[in-house]
């Protein structure tokens, strides 16, 4: 997203947020362009819906502007939004009965990619394992998006997912294993496991 | 949420070698300090297979990247968003946008680097277009510059990126902004190149900027040269 700006009128997020919380719309439209493809994107790929998404993408921006008075800068605007999203993504399946994110929801994320094994065949191994990230179970599949995606730490990912910091390690462990597996089953080197 | 009810997904169960394996996605996206970065580093240089391991990590960071903007969020998400905050906040009140004062900021800077003025104009165009005061600002089409057979490059730029550092660096290849920003904030730029050699030079020059958020290839020349 494009926020063009000069140095000296630069304003941080954190910046903005404090305007929100002051009823600036204007803020909270940029703190929008700002963020929201990513956020999108997380809500896309947790609940498996681009229409759940839009919803979803857009109900965090509103609990911006609603809670922006509350937030008290202990950590990044955007992993703040990247927990909001995540509670509301789940409230948003739940409603819908699916009661939780499951290896199914995961199978359904939009791709335009190729399958794993036709990308096998066409011996692109990055085809392939864009597939094989897409087709790991959701826990595995948002720690590696939060690491890799949003640029998150290990610490951050354990606030927005509300999960120890040792999970985070372990579930990123364990995504990186099945990659390599995965990889490896389809006939790619791997210089791990 | 979901929780890890697996005895072999106990952290305490990952060894020293797991551990460091996890936290290499980390060491790449530059987020680890203090002990852990240590203890990574003291890896890298110590063991051959974790320099192999991180190459296997690179491969992971650009195919998760790829597959998460294969996503594309709907092209009128900000007029909808709009629509759902004056719903919720009421009438506006008239107050200073940020991007009037940005744009007033903008205009102070001293022209100290030399824009090529077709690419300056098309800038300025964009800059108008999405720093009008009021949110009215939107996607822009600039008439008479796209070639029909143009090869391009779709790029999202970083939220602090500057005017000046985007301007150079497309003047100096006359590269220009065909249109933008679509869904997702994406600026289809114009790459002069005669050879797929050319655009890809030109294209990794862009990549390589600090104001680049993504690139991703467009069209590319005919000629495979």
């Amino acid at each position: 997203m494009v926020t063009m700006t000069a140095a000296p009128g630069q304003q941080s997020d954190r910046e903005l947020v404090e305007r929100v919380a002051g009823g600036d719309r204007a803020a909270v439209r940029l703190l929008f362009m700002r963020h929201h493809a990513r956020i999108y994107r997380f809500v896309a790929r947790q609940t498996g819906s681009e229409m759940m998404a839009d919803d979803v993408a857009n109900e965090v921006f509103l609990e911006l502007w609603r809670q922006a008075p509350a937030f008290q800068g202990r950590s990044e605007v955007s992993t703040w939004l990247l927990g909001i999203a995540r509670f509301k993504a789940l409230s948003a399946l739940r409603k819908r009965k699916e009661v939780e994110i499951d290896e199914e929801a995961a199978a359904a994320v939009p791709d335009t990619a190729d399958t794993p094994e036709v990308a096998v065949m066409k011996e692109d191994k990055a085809a392939a394992l864009r597939g094989m990230v897409n087709a790991l179970p959701e826990e595995h599949r948002t720690v590696v998006d939060l690491a890799y995606y949003h640029s998150k730490s290990v610490s951050e990912i354990a606030e927005i997912l509300s999960i120890p910091v040792a999970t985070v390690k372990t579930r990123m462990f364990y995504a990186r294993k099945k990659l390599g597996e995965a990889l490896q089953a389809a006939g790619f080197e791997r210089g791990w496991p | 949420m979901s929780t890890d009810n697996n005895p072999a997904h106990n952290p305490e169960h990952l060894s020293r070698r797991d551990e460091l394996e996890a936290l290499l996605p980390f060491y790449l996206n530059g987020t680890l300090d203090g002990e852990d970065l240590a203890a990574v580093e003291d890896w890298l240089a110590s063991d051959a297979q974790a320099m192999a391991s991180l190459a296997e990590v690179e491969a992971e960071f650009s195919s998760t990247a790829a597959a998460n903007q294969a996503i594309r969020p709907p092209a009128d998400a900000l007029s909808h968003f709009s629509r759902a905050l004056d719903a919720e906040a009421g009438r506006a009140r008239h107050t200073p946008s940020v991007l009037g004062r940005l744009w007033a900021g903008f205009m102070a800077i001293p022209a100290t680097v030399a824009w090529a003025a077709a690419t300056a104009a098309v800038v300025l165009v964009l800059v108008q277009a999405v720093m009008e005061p009021g949110g009215r600002g939107g996607p822009v089409e600039i008439a008479g510059t796209e070639s029909a057979n143009m090869p391009f490059v779709l790029v999202t730029f970083r939220p602090d990126a500057r005017i000046a550092d985007i301007s150079a660096v497309l003047s100096g290849q006359n590269a220009v902004i065909l249109s933008g920003p679509a869904a997702g904030g994406v600026y289809k730029i114009g790459i002069p190149a005669e050879t797929a050699a050319d655009y890809d030079r030109i294209v990794g020059l862009i990549a390589a900027q600090p104001f680049a958020d993504t690139v991703m290839a467009g069209r590319k020349p005919a000629n495979g040269g």
